[in-house]
């Protein structure tokens, strides 16, 4: 049996409209129209126990929907979901004792008290045993480096510590599930780098299954062999991400400012999209020419006055994945 | 004049964006009527059946009250002291500073917007029924209508004048619980909203003559039903205008002093 | 036993709940004296009220002090438990509420535990001044039987207030509001109730005794204790407080977990 399985998943709102004008305005004073969303349309998919799986979408996808029926904090309106063997809206506070959530933009720590308050009062809300209170302090305080602050109040942390301690504290009474919402959200690299491999350990090394929201492509590169991809409600693409990978984010694209714009600009190995003014777009793929030869090769004929290289986001891959489709069928 | 074209349209957004927030307008109505009879049954308990007392009829009383409440209505219609505060706290107002108008009148303006929703949709048609169904004492002649409306006008920029001076001394305080009852007090008691001045106890009365609160509701309800006249009412004009000079100064002053801050400090 | 580990568990929440509060000791100390300025300035308006009239609906200054006073310790007691019930929407909106919903444990408890509110101590402060006051004045004689009453009473009046402002929070699981709620319905109604609610019409007593029982707060209590009348009323109904109080938060309790199940099914 899977670790989490969800079949049909969907889940509808209505959501008020907005009316303009003068007379909307005195209009809507009376009444109001509502319009049907529907957020999720139709999900089905299985997580294994120690998988770690991106989920992923733009804005507005159905992500956070979704974690909130895997959660207990929303109830579908049709399909089935099951969370290590529960049905967790229906039995919402047993569900709980199975999962840790860690939300990037919302702590869920007491904001203004000592950090390792919050902890001692989650060991009382999770009845966390003493002996294994402890055991896990001591391992979070080692893998999180928890030790130079938990004296400070959480107010005063740093982002960076501030997610380390909220990773612990959703992991205190070993949830055999992991949730992260945007674990990355706002940090400097080199913390973001940090968390990635306190989230590869806690993984490795508890066997805790992971499922990953994020718009970073980097976390998801970094952490998860396999992604689910889902736009409008729906799902776009399942499988590993190293097919996705090969297919779109080999794509670089080389924005230049070039001094003598009307002299023409011929690159080989890449191709130019769009150009505007003194600037020219030029696509190309990393595996083929890097970025350093296609800069060579333009200075031979142009002087260069600004550059700059920009790496597809998630959110470009996404709509070029919607936009085309996932051609070569790699559903799981 | 373009000038003044510009912070129209700071009237006609607050306006269209009242309507947004038609739960506030259901609310502030509710909350208002039962005020309303709240201070309706207060000072029909009061008079106890007495056709007057201390020269003032039941009828007229009567008619002060529901006025008064009108008057509250259109005044919290504005931006509320603690929405000034928010603004203060959160960085918005520093904001403003960089725009190209002048931020005490750009609310103001806004606030013109507010209200007039307000009274249309509201407050108007509510009180013309309340006026008409109640056995009250209405001004007979139309020049006392205009007096009343005048007088309620300059109490409303007293108010506003006040209002955001409280409000803008959050610029300089860490914490502001106190400073919100003081204002609070005087504007419920001192402006005579709820009971004229001329039931105080006569030191109570010095007092609150001498103070710029009376200016907002006590003046223009007596005007209203008919207990200031004559020349009486230049007199009471000459209160008020004096009032909001003064208090624009003031206002003009802290708000002078907070935008230093602003610029100086980063807030 | 579940009763037991939550009583516990209430006590840890709890006290992390006031640390938290006094790490802003001055305004704590600020709101302390914002409250009693503020109630201070309502009997102040009552005194001025009857400087010329006497009495309101044959209540003298006193008697309207006490019932007031009343009001007001019961609502103390209701700000250190209940208070913050009213910002739900807040908590809705900005999504920490999803919070209370992914811990082991019954989630009106847990957002009634994350927060007790000892600033209340300027409602204690300026009722007990009053009541000692108007004890002396009034010569009450306070026999065992009338203190044990009083404290049923305000058992009761936090019941009541705590049980409105619970089903106000409810209000939020529906519209995605309830602040606003407390302040237009609750506030002027409970401003209604810091006056002998004789005054007001038939009506409104009727629905302050059977609907919204506010009448049990302070007003039915106070003649009680006062031995003055309530026409309309029978002589003996400020007994029922605390039983009014139990039935009425049971309910509040009951349109709460109606709501959370609401808001599992919209999400907002």
């Amino acid at each position: 049996m899977s670790i989490i399985e969800v079949n049909g998943l969907q889940k509808e709102f209505l959501i008020a409209k907005r009316e303009t004008g003068f007379m909307g305005a005195l209009r809507s004073l009376v009444k109001r129209e509502f319009i049907k969303k529907e957020a999720v349309k139709d999900i089905s998919f299985t997580i294994e126990k120690g998988e770690m799986v991106g989920y992923i979408g733009p804005n507005g996808a159905g992500k956070s929907t979704t974690i909130k029926m895997l959660t207990g904090i929303l109830v579908p309106s049709a399909g089935n979901v099951l969370v290590n063997g529960i049905i967790p809206y229906e039995n919402r506070q047993e569900n709980a004792k199975n999962i840790g959530v860690v939300f990037g933009q919302r702590t869920q720590l007491w904001w203004d008290l000592p950090t390792i308050e919050s902890f001692e009062l989650l060991k009382a809300i999770y009845r966390v045993p003493d002996q294994r209170y402890k055991e896990n302090m001591d391992i979070f305080k080692e893998i999180l480096g928890l030790d130079e602050f938990l004296n400070t109040p959480v107010r005063q942390l740093s982002l960076g510590q501030r997610m380390r301690a909220d990773i612990g504290a959703s992991l205190l009474h070993d949830p055999p599930i992991l949730f992260l919402d945007e674990p990355t959200i706002g940090l400097d690299v080199v913390a973001k780098e940090k968390m990635r491999t306190f989230i590869q350990e806690i993984n490795r090394e508890r066997n805790v299954t992971v499922i990953l929201t994020t718009h970073d492509m980097e976390d998801i590169e970094k952490l998860c062999k396999r992604m689910v991809l889902i736009d409008h409600g729906q799902k776009v693409y399942d499988g590993e991400i190293l097919a996705v990978k090969e297919r779109f984010g080999k794509m670089r694209t080389l924005v230049v400012d070039l001094e003598e714009a009307q002299k023409p600009l011929y690159v080989s190995g890449g191709e130019i999209c769009k150009q505007e003014g003194n600037r020219r777009w030029i696509r190309f793929n990393r595996d083929e020419i890097s970025a350093s030869e296609l800069i060579t090769q333009i200075s031979q004929t142009h002087n260069i006055t600004d550059l700059t290289v920009e790496e597809p986001d998630i959110e470009s891959i996404i709509s070029r994945i919607y936009q085309e489709g996932f051609t070569e069928p790699q559903f799981v | 004049m373009g000038q003044l074209s510009m912070y129209w349209i700071f009237t006609r957004k607050a306006f269209l964006r009242s309507s947004v927030y038609r739960f506030e307008v259901w609310s502030r109505t509710g909350s208002n009527l039962i005020f309303l009879l709240m201070w309706g049954s207060i000072w029909t308990a009061l008079y106890a059946g007495r056709e007057e007392a201390g020269g003032v009829t039941f009828t007229a009383m009567l008619t002060y009250i529901v006025a008064s409440q009108f008057l509250d209505g259109v005044n919290e219609a504005g931006t509320p002291l603690w929405e000034i505060q928010e603004k203060v706290r959160t960085g918005d107002i520093s904001l403003e500073l960089m725009r190209p108008f002048d931020v005490p009148l750009r609310y103001l303006f806004a606030d013109f917007g507010s209200v007039a929703f307000y009274m249309i949709t509201a407050l108007l048609p509510l009180y013309i029924l309340i006026f008409l169904f109640l056995n009250l004492a209405l001004p007979t002649d139309w020049i006392t209508w205009v007096y009343f409306i005048l007088a309620a006008f300059l109490g409303f920029l007293i108010r506003y004048c006040i209002e955001m001076t409280f409000g803008l001394l959050t610029f300089f305080l860490v914490e502001t619980g106190g400073i919100e009852d003081i204002f609070y007090f005087a504007m419920s008691l001192l402006s005579g909203s709820v009971i004229p001045l001329w039931f105080f106890p006569a030191w109570l009365e010095t007092i609150a003559v001498y103070l710029p609160f009376q200016s907002i509701f006590f003046l223009p309800l007596s005007i209203f039903i008919g207990e200031i006249k004559g020349a009486e009412i230049l007199t009471s004009f000459g209160i008020q205008i004096f009032w909001l000079v003064v208090c624009f100064l003031v206002l003009r002053f802290v708000w002078n002093k907070a935008s230093h801050k602003v610029v100086v400090q980063g807030g | 036993m579940a009763v037991a580990k939550y009583i516990g568990l209430y006590f840890k929440l709890v006290s992390a709940g006031i640390r938290a509060q006094l790490q802003y000791r001055f305004a704590f100390v600020m709101r302390i004296v914002g409250m009693v300025t503020a109630y201070t300035g309502t009997a102040v308006t009552m005194w001025v009220m009857l400087y010329q009239f006497q009495t309101l609906g044959d209540w003298n200054f006193y008697e309207m002090l006490f019932l007031f006073a009343l009001s007001i310790l019961s609502w103390g007691f209701c700000i250190i438990l209940f208070f913050h019930f009213r910002s739900l929407d807040t908590y809705i909106l900005n999504g920490t509420f999803d919070r209370f919903l992914v811990r082991p444990i019954n989630p009106f408890f847990h957002f009634m535990a994350m927060k007790f509110d000892v600033a209340s101590f300027g409602q204690f402060l300026f009722s007990i001044i009053a009541f000692v006051w108007v004890s002396l004045e009034l010569q009450i004689d306070w026999s065992i039987g009338k203190i044990l009453f009083l404290l049923a009473v305000i058992v009761g009046g936090v019941l009541i207030q705590g049980g409105l402002l619970v089903i106000i929070s409810a209000f939020a699981f529906w519209t995605t509001k309830s602040e606003q709620f407390y302040w237009v319905a609750m506030y002027p109604a409970r401003n209604l109730t810091y006056y002998p609610l004789v005054i007001y019409p038939k009506f409104i007593q009727w629905v302050t005794a059977f609907v919204i029982p506010f009448g049990f707060v302070n007003y039915f209590p106070t003649t009680v204790i006062l031995e003055k009348e309530t026409p309309f009323f029978p002589d003996y109904i400020g007994y029922f407080s605390p039983v009014v109080g139990v039935i009425f938060f049971v309910i509040s309790y009951l349109i709460w977990m109606l709501g959370l199940r609401r808001y599992k099914s919209t999400g907002s």
